[in-house]
């Protein structure tokens, strides 16, 4: 009950921030440009409108991921508007859990909403639909969930610049971090290899929800492998809020 | 007065225009090869991407089109190489950029040897296709006269699955012209016996007819020399190589009729003349 | 049991770029009773809004011991009873009056249909009537205050805390605010605010709790603390000539028309008023001087 409540409060306050409107638009915008960019190629249409489409819901659905988290919980210490709740007999895991489904809640209608829209669009001009595409929109939201556990998390130690510093970082990070997959096995040294294996496995680990290329290019998808990346999913997240909760325990509000 | 603010924007906007048109009349952006070269290869440019290099190989695509569809530009192929690679490297199952590449490679700048190199690596990434193969064996046919390597690659492309009739044709053609001639008759044979379309049997029977006359005429040309050498003459007809036991069986064409002899000048000629060689 | 007990509070402050080490509290006492109207009164910087905050989990401290009902005052359940508004209260501009106190119930796991019933009365209670579907970023500083005055409210508390209530209230605002708090205490609650403005507390308090430079140092009863003194008595009169008054060593003053004499001693004024009705003189007034809780205070700070 607690927890819905600043569910439901700080998905309202995240759909009233600005930057909210901003990326659902630039979101409709960049998925109609396409149709320019479809006048310039050569080949498959079709193929060139779903990868622009994915690329560019993918990309406003991460900044959205991170700028609203990052502003959350920061606003609230700033503003003091933590003290209404925290005197109130509400646990400080109740409030964190609670900001977590209210952001789970904010993406969820932001993706659903530019998914629609492309969905129409793909539609309108290739008079097809290829439904597989939301398997990937399914993994893209559990790789939102986790980006926005980690600037909740940063959220609740830091200021929002270097918040967000540190989330587009680990974001990067996480899309680039399986090339040390066989690289970790080759180094010689057992400190840094140790040092490397911890890394490899703490840092978030993001590529997997990327099966952008298998949906267009019709390769096959792999459904255990999905699932796995779900439960990779889950358990980070889970991870994620626990640490935060302790760190956000341990806060004072002067 | 409230417009004044305005004014000096849109004044302000349109000197800075003028500045702009200024600077592009005399630079030319082309020029900057640096472009191409900055471009990170293969596997960097895939991590670079950040996981969007679908996205990143149409646009460069796209702005390949449009380059290389400018015909102002000189030396504007320096880089096209690369620049297919890049864009092949980073998503290897893409058709469009292997078609669009060496069709620019072959029909604009005229290296053959560059595109059929583009159209290798899409067979290879695409290996059901049987087209880059076939493009790749036209190329080598026609314009590098390599029919050694024209067969070898119309061999490929008619390995592969749903590959139509003709590729085994044209396969059976370059061995002939490669001069192969016995090779070239039993492809024909193999074609001839398995299809069914009569247009292609027509084709067939008129190759054959015409590689047996290749292969009876040099036989018999080489046997009325014998008998020149021997009898210090040539023979009045070919009989004449029968009874005087040069040869033991006069051949038919391909039709089961007989060969003309020229007795003047000791050639022999078919009934039917089919003249691939002198066309191609 | 006490409404509210808190034994042996200290904490420290790290400053973080310095590791400087700053104690703000340093042995905080305060036992409330049940019903009562506490002020906890000190002057700025002394610790009242740390110690509020210790009390109530939003800080940690060092040491000592915090219970409200005997629970202890970080817990949750701790936390049940509890109304309570911080200094500057601030909430967020989006919503309506009606939905912040909707929020606020839902905190207190409060059934929506209860809360919808409170809304009215408790917005009439504060002076907000009407103003349920109004956004809060129309509200004006006095208006805020007192919204959060009726979020504070929503739970029924039996305890309410108030953080510095009568900062930036105009006179009729203060009136209201003390009427209100003396009707809650009515109701039967307890009432526990801090304040450095003493003319408020002096008019509704029943304890009051002194804290200097982090330490209570005098907490009692206002009745018992004010009681004991009588600093002086002052008499008001006419009529008199003053060679006598000079002659019976009756030192006076002057003012408007009238003379002022002071005394300490009851005997004595007992002696002047006897006196000047002998000499036909009129009294006009007779006025024992207590000590106002301010007088207490500066005689506090300066030991």
């Amino acid at each position: 009950m607690k927890i819905r409540a600043i569910a439901l409060n700080t998905f309202k306050e995240a759909t009233r921030n600005k930057i909210y409107y901003l990326l659902i638009f630039f979101g409709i915008f960049f998925v109609l440009s396409s149709k320019l960019v479809t006048l310039l190629t050569i080949g498959d249409h079709v193929k060139v409108l779903k990868d622009l489409g994915l690329a560019s819901i993918n990309f406003f659905s991460v900044l959205i991921a991170i700028f609203t988290g990052i502003d959350l919980v920061y606003k609230e210490i700033e503003r003091k508007t933590i003290y209404n709740i925290l005197s109130k007999p509400i646990s400080r895991k109740c409030f964190i859990i609670g900001k977590f489904f209210g952001l789970a809640l904010t993406l969820f209608v932001a993706l659903i909403s530019m998914v629609v829209m492309f969905f129409l669009f793909m539609l309108l001009f290739s008079g097809e639909l290829d439904v597989r595409i939301l398997v990937y929109f399914i993994l893209l939201y559990f790789e939102l969930l986790i980006i926005t556990s980690i600037s909740l998390l940063f959220s609740s130690i830091s200021t929002p610049i270097l918040s967000s510093v540190f989330t587009i970082s680990l974001y990067l990070i996480g899309h680039v971090i399986w090339t040390f997959n066989e690289f970790k096995d080759k180094i010689v040294n057992p400190i840094i290899k140790i040092i490397s294996y911890i890394l490899y496995y703490t840092l978030p680990n993001l590529e997997k929800f990327n099966i952008k290329n298998s949906i267009v290019m019709n390769i096959n998808i792999d459904i255990s492998m999905i699932l796995s990346s779900i439960c990779y999913a889950i358990f980070y997240i889970a991870a994620l809020l626990i640490f935060t909760i302790l760190i956000f325990n341990k806060r004072e509000f002067q | 007065m409230k417009s004044k603010p305005f004014i000096f924007i849109i004044v302000s906007l349109i000197l800075a225009g003028v500045f702009q048109y200024d600077y592009d009349l005399h630079t030319n952006y082309f020029d900057e090869k640096n472009i191409f070269v900055t471009l990170p290869k293969g596997k960097t440019l895939e991590i670079l991407s950040f996981g969007f290099k679908n996205f990143v190989a149409d646009m460069i695509f796209i702005w390949s089109i449009q380059f290389y569809s400018n015909y102002n530009l000189n030396n504007r192929f320096e880089y096209i190489e690369d620049i297919y690679n890049i864009i092949t490297d980073l998503n290897p199952r893409y058709r469009a950029p292997y078609y669009v590449g060496s069709w620019i490679m072959a029909l604009e700048l005229n290296n053959y040897k560059m595109a059929i190199r583009l159209l290798q690596k899409a067979s290879k990434n695409l290996k059901d296709d049987w087209d880059f193969d076939f493009e790749s064996g036209y190329y080598a046919y026609k314009y590098l006269k390599d029919y050694k390597l024209a067969e070898k690659y119309y061999k490929k492309a008619a390995e592969k699955p749903g590959a139509p009739s003709f590729v085994k044709r044209w396969q059976a053609h370059t061995i002939y012209m490669e001069d192969n001639l016995t090779y070239a008759l039993k492809m024909w044979l193999e074609i001839k016996e398995n299809t069914k379309n009569k247009l292609e049997k027509n084709s067939a029977l008129n190759h054959l007819y015409q590689i047996k006359f290749e292969i009876d005429k040099k036989n018999l040309e080489e046997k009325i020399k014998l008998f020149e050498q021997r009898f210090r003459r040539k023979p009045v007809n070919l009989n004449e190589l029968k009874r005087k036991g040069i040869i033991n069986v006069i051949p038919k064409d391909f039709k089961g009729e007989d060969y003309i002899y020229d007795f003047k000048t000791g050639k022999i000629k078919a009934k039917k003349v089919f003249q691939w060689k002198k066309f191609y | 049991m006490k409404a509210i007990e808190i034994k042996g509070l200290e904490k420290t402050f790290t400053s973080n770029f310095l590791l400087k080490k700053y104690k703000v509290l340093k042995d905080i006492n305060i036992s409330i009773e049940k019903g009562e109207i506490y002020g906890f009164l000190g002057p700025n910087g002394a610790g009242k809004t740390t110690t509020i905050k210790c009390m109530l989990g939003l800080i940690s401290f060092d040491s000592g011991e915090s219970f409200i009902y005997g629970k202890d005052s970080k817990s949750i359940e701790g936390r049940e009873k509890i109304g309570f508004l911080p200094e500057h209260p601030y909430f967020y501009d989006y919503l309506t009056a009606k939905e912040l106190l909707f929020f606020s119930g839902m905190l207190f796991s409060i059934p929506i249909k209860k809360v919808m019933n409170k809304v009215k009365y408790l917005l009439e209670l504060v002076g907000l009537e009407g103003k349920e579907d109004l956004k809060l970023k129309k509200f004006s500083k006095g208006m805020i205050q007192r919204l959060g005055f009726a979020q504070t409210l929503i739970n029924d508390p039996e305890i309410i805390i108030l953080d510095e209530p009568f900062s930036g209230l105009d006179p009729i605002g203060r009136k209201e605010l003390r009427d209100l708090i003396i009707s809650l205490k009515k109701s039967g609650k307890t009432i526990f605010f801090s304040s450095h403005i003493l003319q408020d507390m002096e008019m509704i308090v029943d304890t009051v709790g002194i804290i200097l430079e982090g330490k209570t140092i005098k907490q009692g009863k206002l009745s018992d603390l004010i009681s004991h003194s009588v600093q002086h008595y002052e008499v008001v009169f006419r009529g008199v000539d003053e060679s006598l008054l000079k002659s019976n060593n009756i030192g006076f003053e002057l003012k408007d028309n009238n003379y002022i004499t002071k005394s300490k001693d009851f005997e004595k004024v007992n002696h002047i008023i006897e006196f000047i009705i002998m000499n036909h003189g009129k009294i006009i007034s007779v006025t024992p001087f207590k000590m106002t809780l301010e007088d207490i205070f500066l005689e506090e700070i300066n030991r």
